[in-house]
């Protein structure tokens, strides 16, 4: 055996020494390391880890229910499936981007835009792709889940119109917020996913219909998925809308003026509530809740017939001869004429080196008030209208709320034009010239009314001089069910007419309808009598071209109690008597159908 | 050569009993790092213990051979472990992109871990031969040698496992240096190793393997892969704070934010659980166990027992303080298993048989 003598042996004995000084000095580096890690960065990274494992995730809160006076459901919500990227959980960003788009069809561009908008938000926060995605996309995704780290399928509420185009004005949509509006003050309370009300009842009234968002912590893990729920809180859905609108009248206004381009609006005269408010073209408002693509959206907006306009409350259109009972109801007032006041009609007029033609080109003969309103008679109210004076005419308009906006409770109402020597001296900076009263007093020239205006003019003759300020809304109710609000009947004029003044239009306006040589007599009804006044508005045409008058009806009923104010406008649809009255008819009809009792105890139910 | 009662009285109870320790922490840990917060898992425990029982049988029965005997006959135990690390390039089961196990009767075992104690046998034997009293060697005499120590660090690298090839390269480093070369040797080592380093780094390196050591440089560069892990690791032991979030609360393995948790990052488990209070205790166990290996290094009876048991100090040392650095962001990623306490029966074995040699070699220290 070779034996090795260690003793002595000074290159490894100085080894021993250096040894385990290089191991105390690696323990003593690897404990200051762990005091810097654990005990001065200790609660920074305690909170790190804390934000790894624990995510806030947003509850939406369901949007607030719509119902008609009848507690039918207009608008709702429903599941819908929502696909969320979360940034922070992204492994391959190209993999992830690329296979999403490949499994919804989309363009790689149109994800990251989205996750561009959402840029300054925490890398935790979902950024929603797609919204509302089928059950097919969903299957697919779910399928791809580990090859898509970052992608995540939420489940929320999403706004449903379950009459779709037919309340496409009256209730609106709702679309997601966008970047741009993000970026402003008012919308600090939105974050990007976020569905706001653009138009209509879901705009003006989107404080009480948006709810309050919930939050659910969840412990993640590295992949993104929930391993568990620490704590939630729940969300609290927006408020209930009850209206004064009644579904059955609204559809079947919306079936009268299918295919046609106008609008139509009912109110009740004794309260001002809104009883169907219909513009055609419509849109379908469920297109927008699932997020509407680009080419959807342009084909909407540049739409050359307008669908995104509510004719009711932002058509301007010269009201024609519907504009004769404002005169009538002024010149009776004022004494200018009465019952028996009677002008010769031969078919036409001179005045001022001109002839203003009567619709009628052999004359009406001697007419009086009654017979000038039931035929229509141009010449009567040319002498009524000068007796009048513009600023007269002006100043009743005025009182009855024509020319101004309304203030119903919906977004975007445009005033009207209802003109005075005052005006014209302030816009054109010249007088006045009394052949252009002719013009107003047969509703041309510059006279420019809403429909939901010259509903007005027929609700205050129907009840007695007293108009209220239009109102969809009749209630906002709490999720539990609890009245927030209720909307009382807000006054717009109270007129004290003459006990005459009244009778006398009021008998007119039936017979337009219910006397033989009446301008609307083909839309009388057997049970239940209509009021009303026709009118006809020539139009400047589209493009140059001349594409027929404007046909006008304003209307109430029952003749003798009036409850239901109507007026209807149909562009370019020629006669008031053919294109509009028709309407009214039906809207009487669907409203009236029931017996007198029945239908009485109804309505003040409604109240 | 039979054992007597004298042998086991001079057993190393010190060493036994330390080691003990960190084993039973280690079993402990690992319980934790591989139960999710619903239920405990237990297999991989099992596995460990029997693992810890075979070392345990392998202690025993390499004990009844003086440690001489083994040295001199390491030639075998070498070319053996050559083999089983080339079989590995051609019958090895690929799991995680890498070749590194062989499966022998339904067992996995990896021959790579096994080559780190066998090498420190043979370079024993080697250098032993060369050397002569008080006279450093020179360039000629650590050829051979050094050949030695490359020819399975290649093969191991090209399975690949960077992590168990560095330790081989970096425990001949120290063995070289505790056995004492000339200057000029070191000298030339060195210029080689800078010149073998840049064409590691260019020809055999994978984009991967540079990618830990970019994302080490700056943790931000690959938030998503490598940087990702290293950070997550650090954040996993500081938000372990003083006294850690307990047993069994670790919330960064458990949801998966850190990988090879029972693995290489198992100290990530440890100092978010135990906190710096535990790994106080963890660090001077493991401090105290590497200094008795250096002792019994300094008191063996002869040159081969110091080289062997100074080789085996070097190993546990090296793979503590690189395996507990990656995970506090003070060195590189690398596949490198925590002595003891992480999963795995190569490594655990390794690590035992070891721990026999110096057990051995303490055994036989008044003996001539």
């Amino acid at each position: 055996m070779e034996h090795f003598v260690k003793d002595g042996n000074t290159i490894i004995d100085s080894k021993y020494v250096w040894s385990k000084r290089i191991l105390i000095f690696f323990i003593i580096v690897l404990l200051i390391r762990l005091w810097d890690l654990q005990i001065m960065r200790g609660s920074e990274m305690r909170t790190f880890s804390e934000q790894n494992r624990i995510r806030v995730k947003k509850i939406v809160a369901p949007r607030g229910v719509i119902y008609d006076r009848n507690g039918k459901i207009l608008a709702e919500t429903r599941p819908s499936f929502n696909i969320y990227i979360i940034p922070e959980d992204i492994k391959d960003f190209n993999q992830t981007v690329d296979g999403l788009a490949q499994l919804m069809n989309m363009e790689r561009d149109e994800i990251i835009e989205k996750l561009k908008a959402a840029s300054n938000m925490p890398p935790s926060f979902p950024v929603k792709i797609k919204s509302d995605v089928t059950m097919d996309d969903v299957a697919k995704v779910e399928a791809h889940r580990v090859y898509l780290p970052g992608v995540q399928i939420q489940i929320e509420p999403k706004r449903y119109y379950n009459y779709g185009k037919t309340f496409a004005h009256l209730i609106g949509y709702v679309s997601e917020i966008s970047d741009e509006e993000l970026k402003k003050k008012e919308y600090k309370n939105y974050f990007p996913g976020d569905f706001i009300g653009r138009y209509g009842l879901e705009r003006s009234y989107e404080s009480y219909l948006r709810g309050i968002d919930g939050e659910k912590r969840v412990e993640v893990d590295a992949m993104g998925r929930e391993i568990r729920t620490l704590d939630v809180k729940e969300p609290i859905p927006g408020n209930n809308l009850y209206l004064n609108v009644d579904l059955e009248v609204q559809e079947v206004i919306d079936k009268a003026l299918e295919n046609k381009r106008g609008g139509s609006v009912v109110i009740d005269t004794k309260t001002g509530g809104v009883i169907a408010l219909v513009s055609r073209p419509a849109f379908d408002p469920n297109k927008f809740t699932s997020g509407i693509t680009k080419e959807e959206w342009q084909k909407i907006a540049l739409d050359t017939r307008h669908p995104l306009q509510n004719r009711v409350i932002q058509g301007r259109y010269p009201p024609g001869s519907t504009f004769k009972i404002l005169l009538a109801l002024k010149g009776l007032e004022e004494g200018l004429i009465n019952e028996k006041t009677s002008f010769l009609c031969r078919g036409g007029m001179p005045y001022g080196g001109r002839v203003f033609k009567c619709w009628k080109k052999g004359g009406h003969g001697v007419v009086s008030i009654h017979r000038a309103i039931v035929e229509s008679c141009d010449v009567f109210f040319y002498n009524l209208g000068l007796k009048l004076g513009v600023d007269k005419i002006h100043e009743m308009a005025d009182i009855i709320g024509l020319g101004r906006k309304t203030g119903i409770d919906l977004p975007g109402e445009k005033d009207g034009l209802v003109p005075s020597t005052q005006w014209k001296q302030r816009v054109y900076k010249t007088p006045w010239y009394e052949g252009e009263t002719l013009s107003v007093a047969i509703g041309q020239g510059a006279v420019w009314l809403t429909p939901i205006q010259l509903v007005q003019l027929a609700s205050i003759v129907a009840n007695d001089g007293v108009n209220y300020k239009p109102k969809i809304v009749k209630k906002i109710v709490s999720p539990e069910g609890k009245t927030i609000k209720t909307f009382e009947p807000e006054l717009n004029a109270n007129l004290k007419f003459k006990k005459d003044t009244l009778r006398i239009v009021k008998d007119s306006m039936k017979g337009v309808v219910n006397e033989g040589s009446g301008t609307a007599y083909s839309s009388r009804i057997q049970h239940v009598s209509m009021s009303g006044k026709t009118g006809t508005a020539q139009s400047v045409g589209e493009r140059g071209k001349n594409l027929g008058d404007h046909a006008w009806f304003i209307a109430f009923a029952p003749s003798e109690d009036p409850s239901i104010a109507i007026s209807v406008l149909v562009e370019y649809g020629g006669h008031g008597s053919s294109a509009a009255a028709p309407v009214a008819k039906v809207v009487t009809e669907t409203m009236f159908k029931e017996k007198k009792e029945i239908k009485e105890a109804k309505l003040n139910g409604y109240r | 050569m039979g054992i007597d009662k004298r042998k086991v009285y001079h057993l190393d109870w010190y060493l036994i009993f330390n080691g003990l320790a960190i084993f039973l922490i280690g079993i402990v840990n690992l319980i934790s790092a591989t139960s999710s917060f619903y239920t405990s898992s237990y297999s991989y425990m099992i596995k460990q213990l029997v693992a810890f029982f075979i070392g345990i049988g392998l202690i025993v029965f390499t004990l009844h051979y003086d440690y001489r005997v083994i040295v001199r006959q390491s030639k075998w135990l070498y070319l053996s472990g050559l083999f089983l690390v080339v079989l590995v390039l051609i019958i090895g089961l690929i799991a995680g992109g890498a070749k590194r196990w062989i499966s022998i009767f339904g067992i996995n075992i990896q021959p790579s871990e096994f080559m780190k104690p066998i090498l420190v046998l043979y370079l024993a034997k080697l250098l032993h031969e060369k050397k002569k009293q008080n006279v450093p060697l020179g360039i000629k005499d650590i050829m051979f040698p050094i050949g030695a120590v490359l020819l399975p660090v290649i093969l191991i690298i090209k399975q690949p496992d960077l992590g168990t090839g560095i330790i081989i390269i970096l425990t001949s480093g120290c063995i070289l240096w505790f056995v004492g070369l000339k200057k000029s040797t070191y000298a030339v080592l060195g210029i080689i190793s800078v010149i073998s380093s840049f064409a590691l780094w260019h020809f055999v390196m994978k984009p991967y393997q540079k990618m830990r050591i970019l994302s080490f440089i700056n943790i931000d560069a690959d938030p998503s892969g490598f940087g990702y892990h290293a950070k997550q690791a650090m954040i996993a032991v500081g938000s372990g704070k003083f006294f850690g979030k307990g047993f069994m609360n670790g919330t960064q393995h458990k949801l998966q934010f850190i990988p090879e948790h029972h693995t290489d990052f198992i100290f990530t488990v440890f100092g978010e659980e135990w906190g710096f209070f535990g790994s106080i205790i963890l660090f001077l166990l493991f401090a105290s166990f590497i200094w008795r290996c250096i002792k019994i290094a300094q008191s063996a009876n002869d040159e081969m027992g110091s080289i062997v048991a100074f080789g085996v100090a070097s190993i546990i040392f090296l793979q503590f303080a690189i395996n507990v650095m990656m995970t506090i962001h003070l060195s590189p990623v690398v596949g490198i298993p925590l002595p003891f306490i992480s999963y795995g029966g190569s490594s655990l074995l390794s690590i035992l048989g070891s721990i026999g040699l110096l057990l051995n070699i303490n055994m036989r220290r008044y003996m001539f």
